[in-house]
């Protein structure tokens, strides 16, 4: 016992060591180390999905283009300028004279390998499939290259796929198994991965060759928290500098400290709920069981009068989001945004809800409640929401009171993601449902999501709706919006979209949730969002944050090793502490021992 | 040793032999079953595993039927079931849906992590447990065993999330007077160092983990040892012992105190078979890269073969583990032979 006992305090001594030997490193690398709340889930990007891995993409190789950092619209970047054939079918990409961060030359070529892979493999589909789905054929020649459509489609400058290194990756056999797991990676962005440990980090290098320049860093850490609550406490502490992504309570617990600097800005996200008008598979044929009444547009709007928007931002996302007068278009991008104005803008009013209501024919009973005209059901809608998220019980107990001013009862049903997911996008188990997305520069991936031809099949499978709808107006306007090369005309059509969206109310948007991150403003001297104007950013377009970043110099980094001191002088005195109690035990032991002897 | 002793200890052997096989065929017909439960088990859970993966994003119905047969969800359940059956057996574990890869890969590169922090946490907690359990039993009513048992029942109590955050959160961040000496995350620093510095980087991240796990879970080795002292204080050979004059000392640790660990050995051998599984919520406070966090994670997608993997991994290790526990009992307690 006496043993162990020295061998634990010594290990604790040991353990808090290590401090000395970090802060003791010699070269005074610029590192910067962001937070995230998602581990990697494939370094090979014809397979990674997630958000982080995309965002990590965006660092270290090129796309054909980047949205530009003030505009967001497309800007040059591997692409250094463009042509679009009459028909708008056939588009000529000039690609940049660069090279790849092995010293090869960037060529047409690595684009058209990396498109026609996509096209050609089922195995390489995975992480960006639907971006050449529209894709004819793809060709180089020299740094030209020539991607023919099989219809014209105006979102051709978003592209989110990134071009890889031919001569590095045509030598992969089977690329729906392939880790990628080789360093440094050979790319074309600002930096280059040198380290990923698997589901710890993923360490970043600034890229000396890269074409606009080498970052003004020299190192970036994606450092991944499993528990949102204790990468708060490690940006307060300093394990790492930046953390985005964050919920109210998280962004306000950052009040208070001097270091730490409050991003509160327009975020890409929109809240709404979604609401069963009716749903139907791709054949036509009725799926679910929505109550009948929501099928009558009237309905909805006035469900639509009876939300106080304003006091849901107030008292659900704390004041930290903007009302929604418009639909599922966020006004962070301010070229496609569309918001009501005049006679067509709902604004909060129950009186009207309820004249709508009575006039349709909703007649009250006497325990308050409406029936069907035909006074077949009572108006007692299922609202689905997220098990554990306060944020959504706090929106029902809203909602179900004002929807009881009008005579509507309103129930929370709370199912986990995969349950709420099925009942919401398949079988249509649902009346109103909560819902979101977050949209990307170009806006063409959310406008899908309400086409007809994503509502599920006959066998009930696939799919991928956000609302079950299929409005021949809305359709007739999305074609027409993907053959509009002129950037201006088709905002004007997405505008149309979105009122459609909005008076016929399929979903109803609620607010637009701020972007809420965290930085240290002792370890990073400047950022630039994007956009510039008050945008994002972790989790925004492009690489422009991250790119521009810069570390504060010399100074800080002597504050930090005094930290880090202060940190072992108090492990050290710790230690003390535990092997002087280790002591005190062996000697009491030997104490009593003696005691028992002379008895 | 005599003729006679040796013909004595023969059908001894014998049983033991018989017994343990008995208790191999039943471990085997276990986990049969359970290959078979892991099957229908997860497909009972609802979600469209496909849909799921798509979720957020924005996937035409060609690319989720693709995706369908990517992982043979597009064959009928009679013959997926087949078709896992012949895999488990192979120890092929199947590819994860999320991951892309093997799933035996997967386990491979985080099991390793989670078996040096609930491997550590075992033996501290065990020590530690059984060492307070025999000194409190010895003299039950005493400071020493109200002290103990009243703070092992309290930390017992602790829901493991909120002790894990409240210890992250003091020595981690560091509150007033207190420094955060320890990391808030993970198993080793970005930077590392080699050699024995590293091996003090990884010793500084699992103080915290390490220290919920003990906490948490100590008082049961403590309680069961305490009321198997209890038991052997009381009996004839403690009194023999203290007749002929034996430091007191030296009655607990060389006579009641071997005798008192049979009911521990049990106990101990159920937490190995637990080790594996390691403990997700441990894992997921301190983002420990453990099969904790792989598990709760293919929970989220959800990741079917994944899952089934990590689970079955867990019950056949307990399983094992149960076995080994029953067949040392046999040797180690004579007493059980009989019966």
């Amino acid at each position: 016992m006496r043993k162990l006992l020295a061998v634990l305090a010594a290990l604790c001594l040991l353990a808090a060591v290590p401090g000395t030997a970090m802060a003791a490193d010699p070269a005074p690398k610029k590192v910067i180390k962001i937070g995230v709340t998602q581990s990697v889930d494939s370094m090979n990007p014809f397979l990674a999905v997630r958000l982080v891995t995309g965002s990590i993409q965006r660092m270290i190789y090129g796309f054909l283009t980047v949205p530009d950092s003030k505009t967001l619209q497309p800007s040059p970047d591997l692409a250094e300028s463009w042509t679009t054939s009459p028909d708008g079918l056939t588009w000529t990409f000039k690609i940049r004279q660069a090279k790849w961060s092995d010293g090869q030359p960037i060529t047409a070529d690595d684009a058209a390998w990396t498109f026609n892979k996509m096209m050609t493999d089922d195995g390489a589909k995975t992480g960006n499939g639907p971006a050449v789905e529209n894709f004819q054929s793809v060709t180089a020649n020299g740094q030209e290259l020539t991607i023919k459509l099989k219809a014209p489609q105006a979102s051709m400058l978003d592209n989110p796929v990134p071009i890889m290194p031919k001569h590095v990756w045509e030598k992969v056999k089977d690329i729906s198994k392939y880790e990628a797991e080789v360093y440094p990676t050979v790319g074309s962005g600002p930096y280059v991965a040198v380290e990923h440990k698997k589901d710890q980090f993923v360490r970043l290098e600034a890229n000396p060759d890269y074409w606009r320049g080498r970052p003004k860093i020299d190192e970036l850490q994606i450092i991944f928290y499993d528990n949102p609550a204790a990468s708060i406490v490690g940006l307060k502490k300093g394990d790492i500098d930046l953390i985005g992504r964050l919920n109210p309570p998280d962004f306000e617990s950052l009040k208070g400290d001097d270091n730490i600097v409050q991003w509160n800005t327009q975020g890409r996200r929109a809240t709404y709920l979604q609401i069963n008008h009716g749903a139907t598979t791709s054949d036509d044929k009725p799926i679910g069981d929505g109550h009948p009444a929501l099928k009558d547009p009237k309905v909805r709007t006035a469900l639509h009068y009876a939300i106080d928007k304003q006091k849901l931002v107030d008292e659900v996302q704390g004041g930290l989001a903007k009302p929604a007068d418009g639909s599922i278009i966020p006004p962070l991008y301010k070229d496609f945004f569309w918001e009501a104005g005049g006679a067509e803008k709902v604004t909060f009013d129950l009186a009207k809800a309820n004249k709508i209501l009575d006039d349709a024919g909703y007649k009250k009973g006497p325990d308050g409640v409406r029936t069907m005209p035909d006074g077949s059901r009572k108006l007692q809608f299922r609202f689905s929401i997220h098990t554990d998220t306060p944020i959504e019980d706090k929106l029902a107990e809203y909602l179900t009171g004002w929807y009881k001013e009008i005579g509507i009862t309103l129930t929370t049903k709370r199912l986990d993601s995969s349950k709420f997911t099925e009942e919401t996008g398949t079988t249509a188990l649902f009346d109103i449902a909560i819902s979101g997305w977050s949209v990307n520069p170009d806006p063409e991936e959310v406008l899908g999501t309400h086409l007809c031809s994503r509502r599920p099949g006959a066998d009930g499978k696939g799919g991928g709706t956000e609302s079950f709808y299929c409005d021949p107006s809305y359709e007739s306007l999305y074609l027409e919006q993907q053959k509009e090369l002129d950037r201006g005309k088709r905002a004007e059509t997405i505008k149309k979209m979105e009122e459609r969206l909005y008076t016929d109310a399929p979903v109803i948007a609620l607010y637009y949730p701020n972007d809420l991150e965290g930085y240290r403003k002792d370890r990073i001297a400047s950022i630039t969002p994007i956009p510039e104007d008050k945008g994002l950013l972790y989790g925004g377009s492009g690489y422009w944050p991250f790119y521009t970043l810069e570390a504060v110099s010399k100074d800080g980094a002597s504050v930090d090793e005094g930290g880090s001191n202060g940190g072992v002088i108090a492990g050290v005195a710790g230690g003390v502490v535990v092997l002087a109690l280790a002591g005190f035990f062996v000697l009491r032991r030997r104490s009593s021992s003696a005691a028992d002897e002379r008895e | 040793m005599t003729a006679v002793e040796e013909l004595e200890q023969t059908p001894v052997r014998h049983g033991l032999l018989r017994y343990a096989a008995t208790k191999v065929g039943g471990a085997l017909l276990s986990i049969a079953m359970v290959i078979v439960a892991t099957f229908f088990l997860f497909r009972l859970l609802p979600g469209d595993p496909v849909r799921a993966l798509a979720q957020g994003r924005n996937m035409t119905p060609e690319q989720l039927d693709l995706e369908r047969a990517r992982l043979g969800l597009d064959k009928s359940i009679p013959e997926q079931f087949l078709h896992f059956v012949g895999r488990t057996l192979r120890f092929d574990l199947g590819v994860s849906y999320e991951y892309k890869r093997p799933v035996l890969d997967l386990i491979g590169e985080r099991i390793g992590a989670t078996l040096l922090l609930t491997g550590t946490a075992l033996v501290i907690a065990v020590s530690f447990g059984l060492w307070q359990g025999a000194r409190a039993g010895w003299k039950p009513g005493s400071r020493f065993d109200k002290v103990s048992t009243a703070i092992s029942l309290v930390l017992w109590s602790v829901p493991t999330f909120w002790l894990g955050l409240l210890l992250l959160m003091v020595f981690a961040a560091g509150i007033g007077p207190i420094p955060g000496i320890f990391p808030t995350r993970g198993s080793s620093s970005v930077d590392k160092p080699d050699g024995l510095a590293g091996v003090l980087d990884v010793a500084q991240h699992m103080v915290l983990p390490c220290l919920t796990l003990v906490a948490v879970v100590y008082a049961q080795y403590l309680l069961v040892m305490r009321s198997s002292v209890i038991d052997e204080v009381g009996q004839d050979y403690v009194t023999t012992a203290r007749a002929k004059g034996l430091r007191d000392d030296d009655i607990r640790r060389k006579h009641a105190v071997p005798n008192a660990l049979l009911p521990t050995v049990t106990l101990v051998f159920m937490r190995i078979g637990f080790v594996v599984g390691g403990a997700v919520t441990v894992e997921a406070i301190f983002s420990w890269p453990g099969l904790g966090q792989l598990f709760y994670e293919a929970i989220r997608v959800p990741d079917f073969t994944l899952m089934q993997g990590t689970f079955l991994l867990i019950t056949v290790s307990v399983i094992l583990m149960n076995t080994l526990a029953d067949v040392v009992y046999h040797v180690l307690d004579p007493r059980v032979r009989s019966a």
